[in-house]
This record gives structure tokens, sequence and C-alpha cells, in this order.
């Protein structure tokens, strides 16, 4: 894997090198080289331009800083960096385009804010982030790349001073150009010194220690490992921060003002709400429904409870509204088990069929309290008031009789003697049930 | 250090027009040009005269905002030049310290509006006292606190503007004082149109598209001067390349701003803010609402993109240009939509008139300075 990437790594090397380093890795051995200091950039830009004049090629040029035109006088091609640039620009928009478009229109169609689902004013935003992002960082990467900016094993000692106040050119004698030649032409353009690069003491070729890296995969170890390092610290503390006071933003992860579940410092045992004293009933709060979860208790509940509401046609409304907010979520508009988000969830019974003409309003009710005998449909007791829970279960009953009315006369339209009697047993629970 | 930074630092002798007869020609043609352009456009802008003046008062309008976007531009440059001690522009200054001189005129043309302020501004209409919402803002928006306000902010502009051109030491003031000023007069002036319609970056989008022209007219006035051969003795060239980097920067900054306004108000989508962004993209202001975007964003941008083309004189005079003609069409489409009351643009003499004007009061008034021998740093 790791040989794998580094080839990778060089293929690209040596797609984007500059005519420059392939004009010098194209020599057989390497050339002897020289080294020129000047204390004026001004001077050492001219010198590189007559070098190049001559043919003598200036290999790299070593200066505090950035020096206008040495690009254009160091080789004659412009860089290709900015290429480079535009390419993971384009890389970066269409990434984000890409991205938005499949989260926001394939995978998870979601009408936000009543926009189109593919709203390209929307998108840009991201667009422009991730163009710079990508451009930015791939730019930094690739001139890393193509300069061999990677970790060495030992610095070279070839431009001392060119990072303080010497202006230093390296260049490759040969081509009818000797030393010294080339030297009193240097000494000309205000060269302060020009040496050989030769042997260091230890007899080693100076030139070619510069030149010697850091393996790639162990650069890449030595960069990565840091984040692995707190990353796996990161999951190994992933414990409850607050208890060590270690989180280094309080303000935001925890709300500063009191919560209404906090417990409380001037009750007992911490208590927040006090339930009401025996024998009294606090305003608005239905009396407690003395039945339990379970089909026992709803087919008891079918039995005892009856509807509180008369069926006036604001209850009637507001019953409609119920069902087709909350119920027909599931159960369809017509209760036929169609609803729009069955496909993801076990489908709930069609309740149109026979079976369920003898449910009550009391049972549905209980039904729509506790949830459902195969406890698939959650609890809504918590989420609607009574009051709805009975309206809804008026409208079901309600689409219930429908149904069994429509089924009574093509029955008896089609087959008068197999007739079933389909009378709605809605209001007609046992009297002396009290909710 | 470097030979050229020092000799680039001191631009204190100028050539000057005397010394050349073929520029007090050249000067003499121009300035018959632009009394020419003068006359005509104030007669042609009186051709807008009908219809209630509704084109007459908002071309007046838009000429005036563009004269004072002139001028502050200018001053803005000399400060922020200042301010970062940026040297790249020595050469170039006598563009920028030539611009301020159109604020007075600019001062003049936004004081004509008082005559045609119940046609410009609904605030200022003799029923507005009965509306609820305008009754709310009349407190600031009444005609003689908002011409007061003019002359305030242009006494600031232009005696602030002056000291701190001749002394660095109120710099920093001079662009404190020019921030909270412009950002009132881009509210008063633009936003007012339409009393009940408000967005909080207003006045930085008006500052971003001021900045943008002030850069193009400062290369225009770059090219002419290297040109005129009035640069400053010992240079030859103009930092062309650092004026297109500036241009390709500020015209992405300003589709930042344009985008950072319309983006907010376009997704949230309420009806308090959203009528006249829905009448430019529904209506048949639609073309010149993404002419506008191509003007002042997608053809500078792309044709400041690359590095030779930043220093090749003419491109640089091309997306120039293209940003002049796109912060007039900026300034239209601000003011003119409102006044229109959502009925089709009409572009005509009226508008000619307009730029004719703008155009020939500009070049009356910075020429002068522009090539006079001045001492400028």
């Amino acid at each position: 894997m790791a040989k794998n990437s580094s080839r990778i790594f060089r293929a690209l090397q040596e797609l984007l090198r500059s005519s420059r380093s392939r004009r010098t890795a194209g020599m057989a051995e390497r050339p002897e080289l020289l080294r020129s200091d000047f204390a004026d950039p001004e001077e050492l830009l001219k010198a590189v331009r007559k070098l190049r004049a001559l043919g003598v090629p200036v290999l790299e040029t070593y200066t505090p800083f950035p020096i206008h035109g040495m690009d254009e006088a160091l080789s004659e091609r412009p860089s290709r960096l900015p290429w480079v640039t535009g390419l993971l620009g384009l890389l970066g928009v269409s990434g984000a385009v890409a991205l938005q478009v499949w989260t926001s229109a394939v995978d998870y169609p979601l009408v936000i804010g009543g926009k189109p689902l593919i709203s390209i004013p929307a998108f840009i935003p991201v667009m422009f982030e991730s163009t710079v992002l990508v451009a930015g960082l791939g730019t930094v990467a690739t001139l890393f790349a193509l300069t061999k900016l990677r970790p060495r094993l030992k610095v070279p000692d070839l431009h001392l001073g060119a990072n303080d106040d010497r202006f230093v050119l390296v260049a490759a004698m040969g081509h009818g150009h000797t030393f010294d030649s080339l030297t009193a032409l240097l000494a000309e353009h205000g060269a302060i010194d020009t040496v050989r690069l030769l042997k260091d003491a230890r007899g080693e070729d100076t030139s070619a220690r510069w030149e010697r890296e850091v393996p790639l995969p162990l650069a890449m170890a030595a960069i990565l490992a840091p984040a692995a390092l707190i990353l796996g610290l990161g999951s190994a503390l992933n414990r409850d921060f607050r208890r060590r006071g270690l989180e280094f933003d309080a303000g935001m992860m925890y709300p500063v003002a009191a919560q209404a579940y906090d417990p409380s410092a001037v009750l007992k045992g911490g208590q927040v709400l006090h339930a009401p004293p025996a024998g009294t009933v606090a305003r608005n709060q239905a009396p407690a429904l003395r039945f339990g979860p379970g089909v026992e208790e709803a087919v008891r509940a079918g039995l005892e409870l009856r509807n509180p509401l008369e069926p006036t046609p604001a209850n009637l409304a507001r019953g409609q509204v119920v069902w087709t907010r909350i119920c027909a979520t599931c159960h369809g508009e017509g209760g036929k088990g169609d609803g729009g988000v069955i496909p993801r969830f076990p489908n709930p019974p069609n309740l149109m069929i026979p079976k369920y003409e003898a449910y009550t309003e009391g049972r549905i009710f209980h039904v729509a309290t506790f949830g459902g005998p195969e406890k698939i449909m959650k609890p809504l007791g918590d989420h609607l008031s009574s009051d709805d829970r009975w309206r809804a279960a008026m409208h079901l009953k309600g689409l219930i009789s429908e149904a069994a009315k429509a089924r009574a006369k093509t029955a008896a339209a089609g087959a008068p003697a197999a007739a079933t009697p389909a009378q709605a047993p809605a209001s007609a629970p046992p009297p002396g049930a009290k909710p | 250090m470097s030979s050229h930074a020092s000799s680039a630092s001191a631009p204190e002798a100028y050539p000057g027009l005397g010394e050349v007869p073929e520029l007090i020609r050249l000067g003499r043609t121009l300035r018959g040009a632009a009394l020419g352009a003068l006359v005509l456009g104030a007669l042609l802008l009186l051709t807008g005269a009908g219809q209630g003046g509704a084109r007459l008062w908002g071309n007046l309008l838009v000429a005036g905002v563009n004269l004072t976007h002139v001028g502050l531009g200018g001053l803005f440059i000399v400060a922020v030049t200042r301010l970062t001690s940026g040297r790249w522009s020595d050469p170039i200054l006598a563009a920028p310290h030539a611009m301020p001189r159109v604020l007075p005129w600019a001062l003049g043309v936004l004081l004509l509006l008082w005559f045609g302020a119940a046609t410009l501004y609904p605030w200022a209409r003799p029923d507005a006292a009965s509306d609820h919402l305008l009754h709310l803002r009349m407190a600031w928006l009444n005609k003689p606190f908002f011409w007061g306000r003019i002359v305030a902010y242009f006494a600031l502009w232009i005696f602030l503007g002056r000291l701190m051109l001749q002394r660095k030491l109120f710099t920093a003031p001079y662009v404190v004082a020019f921030a909270a000023t412009f950002s009132l007069a881009s509210f008063d002036w633009i936003m007012s149109l339409e009393p009940a319609w408000y967005s909080t970056i207003f006045a930085i989008y008006g500052f971003a598209g001021m900045f943008l022209q002030a850069i193009a007219l400062v290369s225009i006035s770059a090219v002419a001067l290297r040109r005129f051969g009035l640069l400053p003795q010992g240079v030859q060239k103009t930092p062309n390349h650092d004026l297109g980097k500036l241009m390709f920067a500020f015209s992405a900054f300003w589709a930042y701003i344009w985008l950072s306004q319309f983006l907010l108000i376009w997704y949230a989508n309420i009806p308090e803010e959203i009528g006249p962004v829905k009448l430019m993209l529904t209506g048949p202001w639609a073309p010149l609402y993404y002419l506008n975007l191509v003007l002042n964003f997608a053809l500078p941008f792309h044709l400041m993109l690359n590095r030779k083309a930043k220093q090749h004189e003419r491109m640089l005079l091309w997306a120039a240009g293209i940003v002049l003609a796109g912060h007039w069409l900026d300034l239209y489409l601000l003011v003119f939509p409102p006044l229109t009351g959502g009925a089709a643009p009409k572009l005509g003499l009226p508008e000619l008139g307009g730029i004719l004007l703008t155009l020939g009061l500009g070049h009356l008034a910075v020429w002068p300075r522009l090539t006079s021998k001045k001492e400028t740093a």
C-alpha cells in the first residue's frame, strides 16, 4: 500500500515536474556545481539572467524572501501550478454540487423552506468554501510535492545565510564554461563569493547529501502519528467530561440557565413537582384514567368507557384535523393503513374491515392512549390531550360506520340473502361506564 | 535597499502640463468634450421630466451617488494604502488624490434633488403622515433633516478628507468617520426610496461597489498617466499587476456581499423583505439583474484571473471599463425599481443624459488636479 502510494506520488511528481528539473534529471552524471553568494537581490536576478543567456544551467536560488521575476528568470516555461489550482478548484466546486444534489435531492429529498430540492443559491456558500478549501490545500500540498519540501534527515548546509542576508544561486559548470571563467563573470555581476560544491570534511559529496530525503512512508507516519494519537486519546477519554472538568468551553456545551427538571435545591430530595394532595384535582387536569395498558384493559375500556364529548360540528371538525395530522400519517386518510410513512414502517391494519365494526369509541380511545396491542403503535397519551383523543376516536368511528354502511349496501344489492347486520355499535356502550 | 522602491517613494516632482504642448492641446479637447457632455447630458435629462419626472430625478440621484462614490473611493484608496503602509501605489497616487475633487459637484447634484423629493421619496409626499409605517420614520426621514444631513456628510468628507490628504495623522480618524457616515448616507439616499424595506448589509454592499469602481478608475488613470508621461520622475512602470489583482479580488468581494444580501432575503422569503428581490427575479427586470452580476463579477473576475492579463494594459482597461458600466447599472437597479412601481425598465435618453452628466462633471473636476504639478504625498 505504501509502495503503491509512493509510486503514485512519484508519478505525480514526474507529471508536474518543470522543464528546469527535467533538464537536470536527464543528465547522465551529476555535473560539477558551483555556488555563488550575492548581497543584493537585483544583482542575483541579473546574474541568473546572464548565466541563462550564456546557456549555463542555473539549478536553484536560495533567498531570504521571494524575488519578483525569479520564476521567469529561472525557467522559460511558466509554472504549471496554477493549472493544478484550477483543476482542484473545479474538483472542489463539482464535488460540492454533487454532494449537495445527492444529499438533498436523491438520498433524502426533503423540501426546506418551500424551495426546490435542487436550489442552486442555497448551494453557493458550500460550493464557494469547498472550492477555496480544495484548491488552497491542494495547491500547498502540490507545491510541497513539487519542491520536495519534505522532512529531511539532514538540513543542507549549502545555503548558510540564505535565510538572512545572502542571495545564493547554484549553477552547473560545463558547456565550455570553467569554474574560473564563471567566477570572473559572477564577480562582475556583484557576487561576493563563488565556491565549488565539492566534498565536505568527511569526504561526503555535499551536493548529494542535501538531496537525501526521509522515505515517504516515514514522513507520512511522522505527519499522521500525532493526529492518530490525538484521535485515539479522544476516544479513550470520551467519558463524562463534565465531571472531569476537562471540557474546553462549558458555556457552549451546557446551558447556563436553570433547567426545568434540574433537582430542586429547596424541596426535600431534590424534588421539583409535588403530587396534588390526596382527594384534590388540579385545574385543567383530566381525572386519572383507571385503566392500564394491554389488550384485556382495552376490551374493558371498550365496554366501560364512553365518549364524554357530544358529536357537535366543532368536535367532528377537530377530530378530522387530529386524524389528518397525527393518525393519517400511518393509518391513511381513510383509515385503510396506507398513510404516507408506511413504506418505512410495518403497515397498520386496514381499519375498514368488518372486524373493527365492533370497536367502540372507548376502545379506540384506549388504543390512542396506550398504543396498539402489537406495541407497534406508540402510546399518544402524552402527546394529545384527552379531548383530542376522544375527538379522533369519534372521527375514526364515523369512518368505520360509513365503511360498514357502504358494505351493507353492496351486499344488499349483490346478494340479498347473505345480508350481514352492519349496525354501528358506536353509540351503544353499556350504561354505567364512566370515564 | 532596492533601487525602485526608493525612487517611487518620493512622487513630488511631476512633469506637469505646462511642459508638454500636446497635453495642453489634449486637455483643451477633453475639456470641450466634457463641457459638451455636461450640457447635452443636462438637456437629455430634461427630456425625462415628463411622466411625473421619475426618470429625471432618478437619473439625477444615480449621477449624484455615482459622483459621491468616485470622490469617496479616491479618498478611501489613499487612506487604505497609507494605513497598510503600501508603497506599491506611490506612482499612481495622483488619481486617488484628484478624485475627491468631484465631491462638491456631487453635493450640488444631490442638493438639486430637493425639488424632486416628492417624486423620489415616499416619505416626502404630502400624504406620507397618513401611512403608519412612514409616520413612524418621519423623525429621521423629513426634508430639512435629510438635506441637512447631506450637507453635514459632505462637509465632513470634504474637510476631513482634505485634512487627511495633507496630514497622515488624520488617516485613521477619517476612515472611522467615513465608515459611519457612508453607511448612513447609503441608508438615506437609496434605501429610503422604499422606506419599509431594509437590509442591514446595504451599506457594505454600496461600499463594495464603490471601492471596485475606485480601483477601476485608478487603473484607467494609471494607464493614462503613463501614456501621457505624467508619472513621477524616475518611474517607468505602473503597478498594473497590483491593480489587476485588486480588481480581481474586489469583484469577488462585491459578489460575496451581493450574495450575502441576496441569499438571506431569498432563503427567508418573508413578506417585508422579499418584495424587491421577487420583482427582480421574476419580472421584466430579470435580464438587467443578471447582467449586473456579469458586469460587476463574472467579466472582471475572469478577465483578471490570468497573471499575464493583469499586467496587460489593454485588458486592464477593458476590465475597468466593464466595472464602470457595471457600477452605473448597479446604482440604476437600486434606484429605479421602486420608482417605477414594478413596471418594466425603460432605458433611453434620460439615462444617457445622466451618464453624460456624470462623465462631464467627473472629468472637469478631476482632470486639472490629475495633470497639475502639485505635490501629492
